[in-house]
């Protein structure tokens, strides 16, 4: 009995291993195309497109010093942090409520409300961005990070409310109603029940709002002219660059640099997100 | 779900009570709707106005009624209709590809080990790539001449494959690249709601019996299906967007063979300057894709319910 | 008594602060509400600032290097230049100077552009309006007339060059000769490039697969690839639009031009059909082709920076395009600066901008930057030390420059000139790829361009 237990044991534990492994092959086949950026970043023009690629070649980082000065990038790596947390915080808090409303809460006419919301996320961009502008100009606003904020917003809280919205359906309905019968009123359920316990969803909803907000090109090209413009914009006039050809160099490495922050945040965030799951583990 | 008063009584603190808690329900959708009400209704009225109207590219404001001229050239114009197509092509292929890739990687990663955490951070990366650095590192790893993959395949003895020149070949390549950038979004919130699964019930299931195929199938699926359709809903609205992508990699071509909706409207807006049209045209496509939304909505509530 | 005259004193002396104080803040004032339009280009205590919208790829440049030199002749001028990426510049620019006050004093804007921008009524007439800022030796005809025709639209001069580029043909000597061909000179025709063109494709190292080839291009899905087959289109004397800007191009002449240019891919190197801008200076750059056909602002990256280049200046060669049956060809792309009419500081904005396409300000912009000059003066002259690559480069744009104003080398000159683009690009491009013949592609980009233009 006992070796059969054991070969079952070991059984668990290969298929625990190869499930690692292949996660982790995974993760290594997606990340090859930007491990290649990493690589054209440090590589002198003339030699990103040789034939076959260069794979062994003396590596520069005259890209990152000459180039990013030339082209404000810290300015605009500034704009671009404030513009995407500052939008993914507002998000936050506005779509998870909503999409709480939506998940949990009976009110007529919610449901309608919600997806004409989604809806919203339907237009094309293009079509948004110009009266944006033409309302930004008349208020003085142009050029401002509130703007961009606020353009930000519009796509990003439709994007949380839905992704929340299915989190919170999840939940079981009890959570409620045991906070409620306690004498809480729903927001104070809400934050101090409803909240924690679906930080994962959460946090990786901030996670990837954050993402959009930092990638987003259309609205920053037309809202902005210099004091807040934001890193695509940057990336999408090197990319661009109709007088000398794109200095692909500079692509990967403001590529590279932009890819940093994001990935810092995340690595912190995940481990509050993993403790955070702990401690829901342990009250059950 | 519990109710704080009853409906059906005018007395007065009652009547106060219940317009409390009205309140205090509405209170949940204030923050958004007040915001998106600021920012979305000038810019959506602007829209639909204009799409009705001649633009005086001297004041970006509307002249004179055209009433649907605009719709009727939108639906008569052969490559607006042809980037539609090519639009639900690429939309059939990639949205299908990545949730399933996604939902198995989350899978995978959700495994418990120390580097858990780095590996789900590092599979953010393709993510955060700048659209245009994305398109552009995968045309050069492309490109028949001096790409990686070509190399490499041509050491397999495989012919130099012409990624970007063929017509399928390059619809190939842009759902491999928006794969390869929006799976990880699938795989986090799908990892995140693995994580949030309420591990009895996968206990009870453990204690009855039941092997790996019937756990998945009659247990994680269908208490999935809210994140599943959740994901499904905002990857698509995402998807219908892409532009960026295709304006880096192929430019919409060869010829029209991936020029998708949202980039053809671009062009019409930024490089032709037709506004108006490209407003009547932005038009018809929310309306395509409002009505699509809402049949994947319906579907995903009868799932919900039958689960 | 003292007492009463100290105090009359102090009364005194507060009162004429006060006269004084009120004095200064009425000039202040008064000053900017009754001070010549212009506003001068500035004093010492009341500088002018001026902004000035660009293409994001030399803005910097400017910001950088133009501007301080600016500076040394008009230090009263401050001067911020935006870069935007030049696929929403125009867009970028017609926003802004259809507002009531608008951000921008310059705009530079591409050749098709100044139609449409001018039509708003937006920009400044120069030749009229800054007449009285213009100094006296500026010299309006020292220009070849084709760079300056960039900048006029129906009759009025609305902006003048600053960046003055052409569609040329660039050679890598050493290929030609390792081939056995000779070298073309600015007499290559295209009956000869396309003799030559079989040769150029070689297995240089010996393992039984071509790596050289004979040209490249743009033949991408770009508004700026229908330029290539236009040019050979002008080359044999026919154009793009008529008198009536009715459709030009869908007849024979038409068809043989596009034909030339799908007629390429075969003797350009693998996945050519996908090349655009990027990818087909690279090709060159990297020593891969013999030929390229790009705009001359290349050159520098081209044939002397070895960060970005193999190749060297004794090897490329630049020159007009092959000739057609009645002249060589060139393509013009002309980056005009204009100045906003609802500026309040039109003169320091015209201080600028004639300082850049002034005689003194072209020899410098093309000595240090590299920038390319539009007038006659300065194509003659000798480049300095340092700048010696610049002599090939002159002798080719004076040549360019003749051509293209002979065979009205450009554009269409209309406000809808982009969009007449767009539909050449997408039909071209579905040419180039294979997807339907060269007389299909242009029947059907003839029948929408007549329909855009009523």
């Amino acid at each position: 009995m006992s070796i059969a237990v054991r070969s079952h044991r070991t059984q668990k534990r290969t298929a625990h291993l190869v499930r690692i492994w292949a996660g982790v092959i995974v993760c290594l086949l997606f990340l090859f195309p930007v491990l290649w950026m990493v690589m054209t970043s440090f590589k002198l023009p003339k030699d990103i497109f040789t034939v076959p690629p260069t794979i062994f070649f003396t590596p520069t980082i005259e890209t990152y010093t000459s180039y990013l000065q030339y082209a404000d990038v810290p300015q605009r790596m500034l704009n671009t942090v404030i513009v995407a947390f500052g939008a993914s915080i507002v998000s936050i808090v506005a779509g998870a409520m909503a999409g709480y409303a939506l998940a949990r809460i009976r009110i007529r006419g919610a449901a309608t409300l919600g997806v004409l919301i989604l809806a919203s996320r339907g237009v094309p961009p293009i079509a948004l961005a110009v009266p944006m502008f033409l309302v930004a100009r008349n208020l003085g606003l142009a050029d401002t990070h509130i703007v961009l904020i606020l353009a930000y917003c519009s796509f990003l809280i439709p994007y949380v409310m839905w992704l929340l919205r299915g989190f919170f359906v999840a939940l079981p309905k009890e959570l409620e109603e045991a906070a409620q019968l306690d004498g809480c009123s729903r927001m104070g359920a809400f934050f101090r029940i409803i909240v924690p316990i679906s930080l994962p969803g959460i946090v990786s909803a901030l996670i990837f709002s954050v993402i959009l907000a930092w990638e987003e090109l259309l609205f920053a090209l037309v809202l902005t002219n210099n004091f807040a413009t934001t890193i695509p914009v940057a990336v999408a006039g090197i990319a661009g660059d109709t007088v000398n050809g794109a200095n692909w160099g500079a692509l990967a490495a403001v590529g590279t640099l932009t890819v940093i922050p994001v990935v810092i945040f995340a690595l912190l965030v995940q481990k509050w997100l993993i403790r955070g799951m702990a401690e829901g583990a342990t009250k059950g | 779900m519990a109710r704080l008063s009853s409906q059906t009584t005018t007395h007065p603190s009652r009547r106060r009570t219940h317009t409390i808690d009205l309140f205090s329900r509405w209170s949940f959708l204030t923050p958004a709707t007040v915001i998106l009400v600021a920012v979305l209704a000038y810019p959506i009225i602007y829209t639909i106005v204009i799409s009705f109207s001649e633009l005086s590219l001297a004041t970006f404001s509307p002249t004179s009624w055209v009433g649907l001229d605009h719709y009727i050239d939108a639906l008569t114009n052969r490559n607006f209709l042809n980037s539609i197509l090519v639009t639900g092509v690429y939309l059939l292929f990639a949205l299908p590809i990545q949730m399933l890739l996604g939902f198995g990687t989350a899978f995978l990663m959700n495994a418990e080990w120390k580097g858990r955490g780095v590996v789900r951070a590092l599979f953010l990366i393709p993510m955060v790539v700048a659209p245009v650095v994305a398109g552009g590192i995968w045309r050069q790893l492309l490109d028949p001449l001096w790409g990686a993959v070509n190399w490499f395949i041509g050491l397999f003895g495989a012919p130099a494959l012409d990624w970007l020149g063929d017509p399928t070949l390059a619809m190939i390549t842009i759902v491999l690249i928006d794969t390869w950038r929006w799976t990880p979004f699938v795989a986090l919130i799908a990892a995140a709601a693995m994580l949030s699964l309420p591990s009895d019930v996968f206990e009870a299931a453990r204690i009855d019996g039941a092997n790996w195929w019937q756990t998945l199938t009659k247990v994680t699926i269908p208490l999935l299906t809210p994140i599943i359709a959740a994901t499904f809903v905002v990857r698509w609205l995402g998807a219908v967007k892409m532009f960026d992508i295709v304006l880096a990699s192929t430019k919409g071509g060869p010829g029209q063979a991936t020029n998708v909706v949202n980039l053809y409207i671009y062009e019409e807006a930024f490089r032709g300057l037709h506004f108006a049209e490209a407003s009547a045209m932005s038009v018809v496509v929310l309306v395509i894709t409002m009505v699509l939304t809402a049949v994947f909505l319906r579907m995903s509530n009868k799932l919900e319910e039958k689960f | 008594m003292t007492h009463t005259l100290r105090k009359t004193a102090r009364r005194a002396v507060i009162g004429g602060l006060l006269a004084t104080a009120m004095v200064v803040v009425a000039g202040c004032s008064s000053g900017s509400a009754g001070a010549p339009e212009g506003g001068g280009v500035g004093t010492a205590d009341k500088p002018v600032s001026i902004r000035m919208i660009a293409n994001e790829a030399f803005a910097n440049q400017w910001q950088e290097l133009m501007v301080p030199e600016f500076n040394k002749d008009f230090p009263n001028i401050k001067v911020q230049i935006d870069g935007v990426p030049y696929a929403e510049l125009l867009a970028k620019s017609m926003l802004d100077q259809t507002g009531a006050k608008p951000t921008y004093d310059v705009i530079i804007a591409d050749d098709p552009w100044i139609p449409q921008l001018a039509q708003t009524g937006s920009l400044l007439d120069l030749k009229k309006d800054a007449k009285e800022w213009t100094a006296d030796d500026y010299d309006w005809d020292d220009f070849y007339a084709a760079p300056l025709a960039a900048g006029e639209w129906d009759g009025v001069q609305y902006g003048v060059p600053v960046r003055s580029n052409l569609l040329l043909m660039f050679t890598n000597k050493k290929l030609y000769q390792d081939a056995g061909v000779p070298v073309p000179t600015d007499k290559l025709t295209w009956d000869e490039f396309f003799e030559q063109a079989p040769k150029l494709v070689r297995d240089t190292d010996g393992d039984g697969k071509d790596d050289v080839w004979a040209t490249d291009t743009y033949f991408t899905r770009d508004s700026l690839t229908p330029t290539i087959w236009q040019t050979v289109l002008n080359s044999d004397g026919g154009q793009l639009l008529d008198k009536d800007n009715k459709p030009a191009f869908d007849n024979a002449d038409g068809v043989k031009a596009l034909q030339t240019q799908i007629d390429m891919i075969e003797f350009a190197p693998p996945g050519a059909s996908t090349h655009g801008f990027n990818e087909s200076l690279e090709a060159f750059r990297q020593g891969k082709v013999a030929s390229l056909f790009m705009w001359g602002s290349v050159f520098k990256g081209t044939a002397v920076d070895t960060d970005t280049t193999t190749l060297t200046p004794d090897q490329v060669g630049i020159q007009v395009m092959p000739a057609g049956e009645k002249m060589a060809g060139a393509h013009r792309g002309i980056w005009s600066a204009a100045v906003s009419a609802k500026s309040p500081n039109a003169e320091a904005a015209w201080a600028l901008t004639q300082w850049l396409s002034s005689k003194k300000g072209e020899v410098w912009q093309a000595n240090k930057l590299g920038v390319f000059p539009a007038r006659k003066s300065t194509l003659a002259s000798t480049p300095e030390a340092g700048s010696e690559w610049l002599a090939p480069v002159f002798t080719a744009l004076a040549e360019g420059f003749q051509v293209a104003g002979e065979g009205e080398m450009w554009r269409p000159r209309l406000p809808e000139s982009d969009a007449v683009q767009q539909i050449l690009a997408t039909e071209t491009a579905r040419a180039t790829s294979g997807e339907i013949s060269a007389k299909e592609a242009l029947d059907n980009a003839a029948d929408q361009v007549e329909k855009l233009l009523g």
